[in-house]
């Protein structure tokens, strides 16, 4: 049953409902899986097997009594581990909470619980969400499952995410976005993931970084298998006092494959115009490509996301060193160095400058909603570069040096600041078989045109289809 | 073009002090080019049409 770990959520949902397969060989086959690459790819901190195939007789019992949750009943995934879980430890990849067990489950885990769906385990992240490499000195750094031969990262901070999701250990993932987190480890990695509006999705019972920063989404395979995901996550939650209570829409509807009169905006200045040169080709030929499928193709530049990088660093470290205060007081020997660092910039941010950088997110949130206004999605890659080896410190883009870091989180940040619903998906490969990926951005509350125009490219390509080596 | 802005590590062990940090010479010294770098990019925010912008940080929908 080796194609079920291949097989999209979507499908299995389907394949369980009409007793093709049983939940329990779906979960077990992913936990065989589990079994024979974790120790390689280090996607995992916690595995709960008993648990997952407790579920899945349960559900499979469910199901032979009629009972069906949803389009995701029996279907196994696996959360970030930051989400907390009854029962199971969440350790935001810290040695600090290496023993944290709490006593709910976060609202989006019981969501997807309720929705059928099965934790297979908690996922490897950056310590804390606080980094886009995906490194992790406590429970190992991560491996990118597309170069069999260099360590390279899988990006982050959802870097088990995008491993395992890759890697096909788990079919669906909830990754989160304060930076980049969901849509860099996307990118190289070769998956889909979503970055919702700001409020679209709850974030109760979710490790906070930067409260008014952070995203929850999906990490998929698909752009359907996301819209499943987000169907069951969104909407307003009483425990999170920024979420919206705008009707939820199923998302799954607005897949119709069709992008006839969508209008794209290709990002230029400071988007695909700084990215290395293979990427900035591979996203001009989806853009052509979306043209040839209908779509309208034109070009914009956004002058103001030149500052978003100094002033959302401003306001993920003060609210970042915030959170952390009481620990970094008492436990600071306690965080791997580069987190320990990036907490005690917030330290030297004044009020005044991090109110500084509140309002200038209104006027960046406004050229962009200006952009959109007679467009439906604005187009950009991901991430400038394809996957950096392990320990690589600096690479070239379109305008010169730049240290990794900040290289890969610069075409992602911007949506983050802005709170505007963001997607990316593979584009295509490097000569050396590493993923690329685009980010489609869309207006806020409207995730269905961004998952229209992403089903409707992975109809036109097989990139997301495509398997790494390393499986 | 604006000096670069210095920030001593006397000065930054006070604003650590004040948060409550006791932050020594040797784990200031490693960010202090960072610190100044930031604050040098704050800085230019200045210089941007902000005064009728109110801090936002969410979508304001019912």
């Amino acid at each position: 049953m080796a194609d079920l770990v291949w097989t999209s959520m979507a499908d299995l949902g389907r394949m369980i409902a009409t007793k093709e397969v049983s939940p329990v060989e779906v979960v077990r086959a992913h936990l065989d899986r589990i079994a024979t690459l974790d120790a390689g790819l280090r996607a995992f901190i916690t595995v709960c097997a008993d648990a997952a195939l407790q579920a899945a007789r349960a559900a499979e019992a469910d199901l032979m009594g009629g009972k069906v949750a949803g389009p995701l009943h029996g279907v196994p995934w696996a959360p970030k581990d930051l989400y907390s879980t009854k029962g199971v430890r969440t350790t935001g990849g810290s040695k600090i909470l290496a023993d944290s067990v709490p006593a709910r489950d976060a609202t989006v885990v019981a969501r997807l619980a309720g929705a059928g769906a099965i934790v297979l385990g908690k996922l490897n992240m950056h310590e804390f969400a606080y980094g886009p490499e995906g490194l992790n000195a406590h429970y190992g750094d991560a491996r990118n499952p597309w170069d069999s031969s260099v360590h390279r990262v899988t990006g982050g901070s959802s870097s088990g995410s995008g491993a395992a999701v890759a890697a096909g250990l788990a079919p669906g993932s909830l990754g989160s976005d304060t930076g980049g987190s969901i849509r860099i480890p996307a990118s190289l990695c070769g998956i889909t993931g979503l970055k919702p509006t700001y409020g679209r999705v709850s974030r109760a019972g979710v490790l906070p970084l930067a409260w008014s920063m952070d995203h929850v989404g999906p990490m998929t395979r698909t752009a359907r298998d996301s819209a499943l995901m987000l169907g069951a996550i969104a909407g307003y939650d009483p425990a999170d006092p920024t979420t919206s209570v705008l009707p939820v829409p199923d998302y799954t509807t607005a897949l119709t494959g069709d992008v006839k009169g969508v209008r794209v905006g290709l990002l230029r200045a400071h988007f695909t115009d700084v990215a290395a040169p293979e990427v900035r080709s591979a996203v001009e030929t989806a853009a052509r490509q979306l043209e040839q499928a209908g779509a309208i193709v034109d070009e914009v530049n956004l002058t103001h996301v030149a500052h978003v990088g100094p002033a959302s660093t401003a306001i993920v470290a003060s609210e970042a060193l915030a959170y952390h205060a009481a620990w970094m007081r008492v436990r600071a020997q306690d965080y791997q160095p580069d987190v320990r660092e990036r907490l005690r910039m917030g330290a030297f941010i004044s009020g005044a400058q991090y109110l500084r950088a509140q309002q200038l997110r209104a006027l960046v949130r406004s050229e962009i909603d200006s952009a959109l206004v007679k467009r439906d999605v604005l187009l950009a890659p991901a991430t400038p570069i394809p996957a950096p080896a392990l320990g690589e410190r600096e690479t070239t883009l379109g305008d010169g040096k730049s240290d990794v870091r900040a290289a890969l989180i610069r075409l992602t940040r911007p949506f983050n600041y802005s709170g505007h619903p963001a997607g990316s998906a593979p584009c295509g490969f490097t000569a050396g078989g590493l993923p690329m990926g685009f980010q489609l951005v869309g207006r806020p509350f409207d995730e269905a045109t961004v998952l229209r125009v992403i089903d409707a490219y992975q109809r036109l390509t097989d990139w997301h289809t495509r398997r790494p080596p390393v499986a | 073009m604006l000096a670069p802005m210095e920030i001593g590590l006397e000065g930054m062990k006070r604003m650590a002090a004040a948060g409550g940090f006791a932050w020594t010479d040797a784990e200031l010294e490693p960010i202090r080019p960072a610190v100044e770098r930031l604050l040098d990019a704050l800085d230019r925010l200045e210089s941007l049409p902000l005064e009728d912008l109110e801090p936002t940080t969410q979508y304001r929908v019912l």
